[in-house]
């Protein structure tokens, strides 16, 4: 398939700091995920490829066309920003049908795809309302409906589905992915390893402005499952429950906190380790106060695959 | 001009339009235009109080005109104007940084350049309406029993196109300051109360470095009179066409500045 979305050798720096690092890629239709912890260079990449701001060094193109100051090519670009920021004295219809008038359309077009979409993001009941009265979710909504009210062929979302509700995630997923049906080229960010495993196969992982790999994710998956997991329990008798993990091959480390009644478990394998927690709870008599994952996040997983 | 620069011309007006109207829409809904409203129409409310406290004090020895003409000169060519063109101005670009809005605008189809200059014709114009309001009121009210003398509205026509130049020029100065500069109320603040209100008292050709040099020298000057008038401000007034052209002439480099700096440079949010 030829690719719609070329980096070379990109790079940008923000004064001293790094924001992006020799990002070489091409970006083929359907869903590509940006997979990457806070401040990793996900936005600055989706920035630098919607042309908004100039790499340092390398150059972008889409559609072998570059894209900094090349406006006609936004008339195929949709771009859902981070930041939740509006015009707050707008409706939400004067929102969407406004910035549909800054891409020519006529008046008889923009009513019917600013109904169409404000319809398809469910706000069409709350479109004569003010956008400062909406909620979070409902501006989530919004802002990734400007983005797609112009039906444009590449869609480049930083983070769409931030602040919505479980029942929003998922119908902003099904809908991503009837744009991928369509042919459409969607580069989607997050933070969240599960968001972006279901929207799309295809990911980037990024880390410290740098493509850290990149493919299939089940490699990614493959990467992330052999990190070492920990569990802080809180429970009536840690100590009995220490000597019982010993024996299994799967627990790395056992740690005693200064806290009496706590124990922190290293595994290297959580599925196997979770079912067998519950079962030397009631052997033992044992009271549960709390179960947590101090480092479940994608941060530490980046942290580990570094160090490795 | 050939057919593919026609239509460039063409799309390139079309979306200053766009913008225009995305703006003066939004624009007239904006909580600073109200407020700015309010502080346009305190003339009108003096006006009032002048005319009642002739009207009930039986003071009617200065002409309706004569207080118009000052009031014009003082309150609306040295400080109104210059504070509506200093906040709408610099608004053109910051307040897009600071409400991290830009995006909406830049990545749509649209030029650059068609995004400053419609949002800057957006609010020149909904300064212009502010003040002209708000000066149309104020000759009414102290003209009131002079109404019917149709000479005077000569002295209207003149009074408020001068202040439209005005508001046009400053207001491209100020939209140039704010693609620039981060602090750029500060620097309009300096520049209105601290360069214009300075330079134009400087005599010879100093005062030519001050827009409000060309505006005054379409008024007619008031003369100072007594024994040490030699030590007062004195215009050496430009003619009035030359006056025009160089505010013209100063409208069309700033805002082709500001629309060549919004091209080129690169507006980062801070977090």
């Amino acid at each position: 398939m030829k690719p719609v979305i070329k980096t070379q050798n990109l790079c940008k720096w923000y004064g001293n700091v790094l924001g992006l690092s020799d990002v070489t890629l091409q970006i083929e239709p359907g869903i590509t995920g940006i997979l990457g912890p806070n401040g990793a260079g996900k936005s600055t990449f989706l920035k630098l490829i919607s042309g908004q701001i100039k790499p340092n060094i390398g150059t972008v193109s889409i559609k072998e066309e570059k894209i900094r100051n090349n406006y006609l090519l936004f008339s195929i670009i949709g771009f859902c920003p981070e930041q939740d920021s509006f015009y707050g004295e707008m409706t939400g219809w004067q929102f969407i049908s406004s910035l549909l008038r800054l891409h020519h359309l006529s008046p008889l077009e923009i009513e019917s795809k600013a109904k169409k979409t404000l319809e398809i993001v469910e706000l069409i009941e709350d479109k004569d309302r003010v956008i400062k009265s909406y909620s979070r979710g409902m501006r989530q909504r919004l802002k990734f409906a400007q983005a797609i009210a112009h039906e444009p062929e590449i869609m480049i979302l930083d983070e769409p589905l931030n602040g919505l509700d479980p029942l929003g995630r998922r119908k902003i997923i099904r809908l991503i992915k009837s744009y991928k049906e369509e042919g459409k080229t969607i580069i989607v960010s997050s933070h969240v390893l599960p968001e972006i495993e279901a929207m799309t196969k295809k990911i980037i992982l990024i880390h410290q402005g740098k493509i850290f790999a990149q493919g299939d994710i089940h490699y990614i998956r493959d990467l992330i499952e052999t990190h070492p997991h920990m569990i802080y329990i809180k429970c009536s008798n840690p100590r009995v429950l220490a000597s019982k993990f010993i024996n299994e091959d799967f627990i790395l480390n056992v740690d005693f906190t200064s806290e009496e009644d706590s124990v922190i478990v290293k595994t290297k394998d959580r599925d196997k380790f979770f079912s067998l927690l519950p079962a030397l709870f009631i052997e033992n008599n044992i009271e549960v106060k709390e179960i947590t994952s101090p480092d479940d996040n994608l941060q530490s997983v980046f942290d580990y695959l570094i160090g490795k | 001009m050939n057919p593919d620069e026609r239509g460039k011309l063409r799309y390139f007006l079309n979306s200053t339009r766009y913008v225009f109207a995305f703006f003066f829409s939004l624009g007239k809904r904006a909580r600073k235009t109200k407020v700015l409203y309010l502080v346009s129409f305190l003339p009108v409310l003096m006006s009032m109080v002048i005319k009642f406290t002739q009207i009930f004090y039986d003071r009617q020895f200065i002409e309706g005109i004569y207080i118009f003409s000052n009031m014009i000169m003082t309150f609306y060519l040295q400080f109104l104007i210059l504070i509506l063109a200093l906040f709408f101005g610099t608004s053109v670009c910051s307040e897009e940084l600071e409400g991290k809005t830009l995006t909406y605008l830049t990545t749509r189809p649209v030029p650059k350049s068609s995004i400053i200059l419609g949002k800057y014709a957006a609010y020149t114009s909904l300064t212009i309406l502010m003040t002209v309001t708000g000066v149309v009121f104020s000759f009414l009210i102290l003209n009131v029993n002079d109404l019917l003398n149709l000479s005077i509205y000569k002295i209207l026509f003149r009074d408020a196109a001068v202040l439209c130049l005005g508001i046009i020029c400053y207001t491209s100065f100020f939209t140039f300051i704010g693609t620039f500069l981060k602090k750029s109320i500060m620097f309009g603040l300096i520049f209105c109360f601290g360069w214009e209100n300075v330079i134009q008292y400087f005599p010879g050709s100093t005062q030519r470095f001050a827009i409000a040099h060309y505006l005054k020298s379409l008024l007619p000057a008031a003369s100072p009179g007594g024994r040490f008038s030699f030590l007062l401000f004195r215009l050496e007034p430009t003619t009035p066409a030359v006056a025009i052209a160089m505010l013209l002439l100063i409208t069309t480099v700033f805002i082709t500045l500001a629309c060549i700096v919004f091209s080129l440079k690169e507006y980062i949010f801070e977090d």
